[in-house]
């Protein structure tokens, strides 16, 4: 398993060069591998689809049009992520500077102009829909870490550069994250027994 | 194994292989015997499992048409975008340019419908290979791609395929005049995508006009049931979906963009023999069978003429690929066969009556 891993980095970061160099099959090989994992990444910013999707987009015309210089990144996901975490939540920003309020992306969901307001109860929507996810209890930032970590499996130090945190930061972050589904799990193990139950 | 009996839930947590299992079911049958032979785990496992689910929130993939749609979109977007650079470069060139427009330089039309390279929409893997057909024959070409169905290529089209399919779809590029045969697999949806226009099947058979120079794209269907919408940038599937039965017609307008859907008499669009031929054989000569065969699929079919001269062919081969037709002559024959470059041999011992 290990080395059909190791096989796979390797011909990512050979297509990663050759994308430099301007190859379009290795660019379109690029989108492939990498859409849906960063699209799902995105959900963690934002309800609105559509708007993440363009922001891979933009995101992949942004690297192709920049590719030359791009030839000495080597952690490619992660630098992707990066790029995505910065454009989304710039994009978030404006959109509620836009509509004349604070552009704290925290406060962002405590909005009330309609459209914030709509995106707000679609979000309390999902959330009474999953009843109880332990994981909305915890701050935004500890379950993005926790996702980059457990999800896509990425060491504390691309997190902390993806994030843009101290190491430390992210080892705190990641144990006291999973410190906290801990207890959140034993109060509520009966709970969850009938909803996997029902899920089942 | 005893390894695992003293596990913590953060152990299993920070078990990279089983987090494998928990979120791509990877190694099944490992961890299931981990479960069964340490039954004092189950519960650690149980929560393990819960909290990498519930790092995870909801699954929700995009959909693979409308992946397929964005990144030829921005495929596309970026062979525009390296033409305008190189028009761009240098004094020297703009004059060539200019006096190129003044010329009539039509290929700029062409360029815009079919961006180059045409065929990038193919996804790729690092085991596949691209593999493209131009038939510049006069004659019809025949191509069996990697799944069996068969394609029948006019003078001057062209297909691209990988020499593997994908696990859950089948993607085929063509250009110009080509009648298709896909082999039946629900499982496995087939794509063409042929200028603007994405088609859809799982096993039919139907031809398309898809010229770089004409202002539209039609299909017409032979058997079964088309799915087809615009592959085009800026437009949602959904919206520009059009189902297509039988001896429906369609014609994509490059220019408005439209669809037209007409009935036909016979599904005949490009005037290739396999349109109107069903292969419905009564009592039929092998001789027949086989030239009809080598006619409609432009292929050569050697057989033992003497042999064989008492075999007759009762059958409803339809629209099934060559290979399936062959297959399905052969077992009435009991025979064999083999097929090397679009030349089919047949080992038969005759039939005696």
């Amino acid at each position: 398993m290990k080395q059909t891993e190791y096989l796979h980095d390797t011909y990512l970061s050979e297509r990663w060069t050759q994308f430099c160099a301007g190859d379009k099959t290795a660019f379109s090989d690029l989108v492939d591998h990498n859409f849906n994992s960063l699209y799902h990444y995105g959900t963690r910013f934002s309800p609105d689809k559509d708007l993440i999707k363009d922001c891979i987009q933009d995101l992949f015309l942004e690297i192709w049009e920049k590719r030359e210089k791009l030839d000495h990144i080597i952690s490619i996901k992660p630098y992707l992520f990066q790029s995505l975490r910065n454009n989304l939540i710039s994009r978030l920003k404006k959109q509620s500077r836009f509509s004349g309020l604070s552009a704290n992306e925290e406060q962002f969901s405590n909005d009330s102009t309609a459209e914030l307001k709509w995106i707000k109860d679609e979000t309390d929507a999902l959330n009474s829909s999953r009843l109880v996810n332990g994981i909305e209890l915890l701050p935004k930032r500890q379950r993005e870490a926790l996702y980059l970590k457990y999800y896509e499996d990425l060491s504390h130090e691309e997190i902390a550069s993806i994030m843009g945190l101290q190491r430390q930061a992210v080892a705190n972050y990641l144990h006291y994250g999973i410190l906290k589904l801990r207890e959140y799990w034993k109060c509520k193990t009966i709970l969850l027994t009938m909803i996997i139950d029902l899920m089942i | 194994m005893n390894n695992y009996k003293n596990f913590e839930v953060t152990d299993w947590v920070d078990d990279p292989g089983f987090r494998k299992w928990v979120y791509k079911g990877e190694q099944d049958s490992f961890w299931i015997s981990i479960l069964e032979n340490t039954p004092s785990q189950a519960e650690n496992i149980e929560q393990a499992k819960d909290i990498l689910l519930m790092v995870r929130g909801e699954f929700d993939n995009i959909p693979e048409q409308e992946l397929a749609l964005r990144k030829s979109k921005l495929l596309d977007y970026i062979s525009q975008e390296g033409q305008v650079r190189s028009w761009w470069r240098g004094r020297w060139f703009q004059v060539a340019a200019v006096l190129l427009l003044t010329l009539g330089f039509g290929g700029y039309y062409r360029k815009q419908f079919f961006p180059v390279p045409y065929n990038a929409v193919l996804s790729r893997s690092g085991s596949t290979a691209i593999i493209e057909i131009i038939n510049n024959t006069e004659q019809v070409k025949l191509v069996t791609l990697p799944d069996g169905s068969s394609v029948i290529l006019k003078k001057d089209a062209r297909i691209s395929y990988p020499d593997k399919f994908y696990a859950d779809k089948r993607e085929v590029v063509m250009l110009g005049e080509a009648f298709f045969e896909v082999q039946k697999n629900p499982d496995k949806p087939f794509y063409i995508y042929s200028g603007e226009m994405l088609t859809k099947v799982t096993g039919t058979s139907f031809s398309i006009k898809a010229n770089a120079t004409d202002k539209q794209v039609q299909l017409v269907v032979k058997t079964g049931v088309v799915e087809i919408s615009r592959n085009k940038a800026g437009e949602e599937t959904k919206t520009n979906h059009l189902t297509l039965n039988p001896n429906q017609l369609v014609t994509l307008n490059r220019e408005s963009n439209e669809f037209k859907t007409q009935n036909v008499n016979e599904p005949v669009l490009i005037n290739l023999p396999i349109e109107s031929q069903y292969f419905t054989f009564k009592k039929s000569s092998l001789k027949d069978v086989f030239s009809t065969l080598e006619l409609v699929y432009g292929v050569h079919i050697n057989f033992d003429k003497i042999v064989t001269v008492k075999c007759n062919i009762t059958a409803r081969l339809g629209d099934e690929p060559i290979l399936e037709k062959l297959e399905m002559i052969c077992e009435v024959l009991n025979a064999r066969f083999e097929m090397k470059n679009n030349t089919v041999s047949i080992y038969s011992d005759g039939c005696e009556k």
